[in-house]
């Protein structure tokens, strides 16, 4: 209930933060928000991963080694928001994309067939452990993980928001 | 009668077009409802400067955002009308048209809605926008040209800070030697070889975007020093010592054209950021003492640097990232081992390589955008009064 507060008081004095109020912080647990074009906007927490099958991908970060990926597919994720996958992605949806958003500001696309597993094989994942752990600080607690994706750049770290929109 | 306001030519009509290099690419931000017209430009360049949008008639935005500084004003932080001290250092402001989130801390997300903030608020220009609104329309002046910009006489809140968002987005800074760079040396040459029907369009474009500089002086200007080129590697490079690759690694957070990526970031200023940042809107931990990567074009007429203007030279804040790195716990992952040294914590660069890096961020420096009649204070070149 406290969260709810918090972030209900942020949206009033958004535009009038003071660094003063700095020691007097709460903390939000993290989470993802997903928004856009969905049926059901929802903020996706740690506990709520439980409820999906769980998927592993290995793949190579940035030290050249081999991990081993566990969370999420997006695509089930993005389901249970009501994004129009499946069966119903065709028709003008094959011009929607995810946009997904880091805590730093970063953000990448997929384009919704991407993600879709009636499209192709390739997971695309919501991690929230790397071997076996939490994932470490700087990139976690959410981090997109991309099935045999050479480059990393799209394995956007520290996820905040996931927003569906139509390519305009 | 001392009216000032006669001549309806001189307020410019039309669409406002902006130009910009290419390479700066087309991710603008506009408000729908808000289109840059070149009468709302003008108007808004003359509320930039006005006073009278402030409680004593002391401050305008202006005051804070000077052109010869690149739109800072050289203060740690800024005094407002109640002679209190903001809590942090005013931002440059250029290349705008590209900002979606606003402020050290982002919390806005358009300059329509920016404009307001520093205008209201009682420790910088202590001013309801109605009361503004209202000493504007006891003018003489005002009146005339919002009905030229809107259409009616009726002086607004909203319709000052649409016309402030439209002048700011004209801010471009797009005429530095390292744009002569990126436009590149041969692309210039090479349009002395092509046909002469097209060469002339040709040579007078890239004339135009230079402000009327002949071709040979920009080819002249375009070549970057020695020491410049080995900065500009530094500053794009990632520091390897395995593989003994020397490094600063800027461009992770400082990169593209526009030196301007819209991150948030902790760079290590402190173990414990007496100002949380961007923590303060969002609650988390991770985002402690994380701020807007501000864009370092200019950076050389933009002193004190930082949030809270704690380094008074481009030398302490290589010093910093090079020397003086604190290891907090929402330190950002591309500063988390970055050195040039095994196991180091900060960069570790030699004194020469100290010295690139200063000669490349020093090519960032525009020197037509601070002397741009299109920016200045026209009340001061001003022949009618404003009474
Ligand atoms: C008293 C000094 C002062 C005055 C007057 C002032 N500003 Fe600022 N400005 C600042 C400070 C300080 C910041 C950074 C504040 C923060 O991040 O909390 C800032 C930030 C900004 C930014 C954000 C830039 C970015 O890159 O995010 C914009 C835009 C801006 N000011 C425009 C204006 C306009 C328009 C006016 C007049 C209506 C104005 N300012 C008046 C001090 C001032
Ligand atoms: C992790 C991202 C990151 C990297 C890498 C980085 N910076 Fe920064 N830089 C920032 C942030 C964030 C700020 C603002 C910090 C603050 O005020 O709290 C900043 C501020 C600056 C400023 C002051 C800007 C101003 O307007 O006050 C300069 C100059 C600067 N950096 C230069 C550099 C140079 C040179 C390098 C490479 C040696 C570099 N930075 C590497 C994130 C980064």
């Amino acid at each position: 209930m406290r969260k709810y507060l918090f972030i209900a008081l942020i949206g009033l004095f958004q535009m009038a933060v003071s660094p003063d109020a700095a020691s007097a912080q709460a903390l939000t647990e993290p989470g993802v928000k997903i928004t856009g074009e969905v049926t059901a906007a929802q903020t996706i927490h740690a506990a709520d991963l439980k409820q999906f099958k769980q998927v592993t991908v290995i793949r190579k970060d940035r030290d050249g080694k081999d991990h081993t990926y566990s969370g999420v597919k997006l695509f089930d994720l993005l389901l249970k928001a009501g994004v129009t996958l499946g069966k119903d992605l065709r028709g003008e949806n094959l011009t929607k994309f995810a946009l997904i958003e880091a805590s730093d500001g970063y953000q990448v696309i997929f384009t919704l067939a991407e993600l879709d597993s009636e499209f192709t094989d390739r997971a695309i994942i919501l991690a929230d452990r790397v071997d076996n752990q939490l994932l470490p600080v700087a990139d976690g607690p959410f981090r997109i993980i991309v099935q045999d994706e050479k480059k990393p750049a799209r394995c956007i770290k520290q996820v905040t928001a996931i927003k569906i929109a139509f390519a305009k | 009668m001392l009216s000032s306001w006669t001549d309806d030519d001189e307020v410019p009509k039309g669409e406002y077009k902006f130009v910009y290099p290419a390479y700066f690419g087309n991710r603008i931000q506009q408000a729908e409802d808000n289109p840059a017209t070149n009468a709302g430009v003008y108007l808004g360049r003359r509320l930039f400067y006005e006073a009278r949008l402030s409680a004593n008639n002391s401050l305008s935005c202006g005051s804070c955002h000077m052109q010869e500084k690149a739109f800072t004003d050289g203060q740690k932080l800024s005094r407002g009308v109640d002679g209190t001290f903001s809590d942090r250092n005013a931002m440059a402001l250029v290349n705008l048209l590209w900002a979606r989130k606003l402020f050290w801390d982002g919390r806005s997300a358009s300059l329509e809605g920016q404009a307001s903030v520093p205008m209201i608020n009682p420790h910088e220009m202590g001013q309801s926008l109605s009361a503004s609104a209202k000493k504007l329309q006891e003018t003489s002046y005002y009146p005339q040209l919002f009905k030229q910009v809107y259409g009616d006489e009726q002086v607004t809140g909203k319709r000052i800070v649409m016309a402030l968002a439209q002048f700011e987005r004209t801010l471009i800074s797009a005429n530095s030697r390292y744009d002569r760079y990126l436009e590149s040396v041969e692309n210039v040459e090479n349009v002395k070889n092509i046909e002469n029907s097209k060469r002339i369009d040709k040579i007078k474009s890239i004339e135009r975007v230079n402000n009327g500089d002949n071709v040979d002086k920009i080819i002249k200007n375009a070549n970057l020093s020695a020491e410049e080129m080995r900065g500009m590697l530094l500053f794009n490079t990632a520091p390897d010592p395995e593989k003994g690759i020397r490094g600063a690694n800027c461009a992770h957070c400082h990169g593209g054209p526009k030196n301007y990526l819209e991150l948030f970031h902790n760079n290590g200023l402190d173990l414990r950021s007496k100002d949380a940042g961007i923590a303060l809107l969002t609650g988390q931990k991770t985002d402690h003492g994380r701020f807007k990567v501000p864009t370092l074009r200019n950076i050389e007429l933009t002193a004190p640097y930082m949030h809270d203007g704690r380094f008074n030279t481009l030398e302490e804040v290589i010093e910093h990232y090079s020397e003086h790195m604190e290891q907090p716990e929402s330190l950002s992952a591309f500063l988390q081992h970055e050195s040039n040294i095994k196991g180091g914590t900060s960069l570790k660069l030699r004194s020469n390589e100290k010295k690139e890096l200063i000669a490349f961020l020093k090519t960032l420096t525009d020197s037509t955008f601070i002397a741009d009649p299109r920016f200045s204070n026209p009340f001061l070149t001003a022949k009618t009064s404003t009474k």
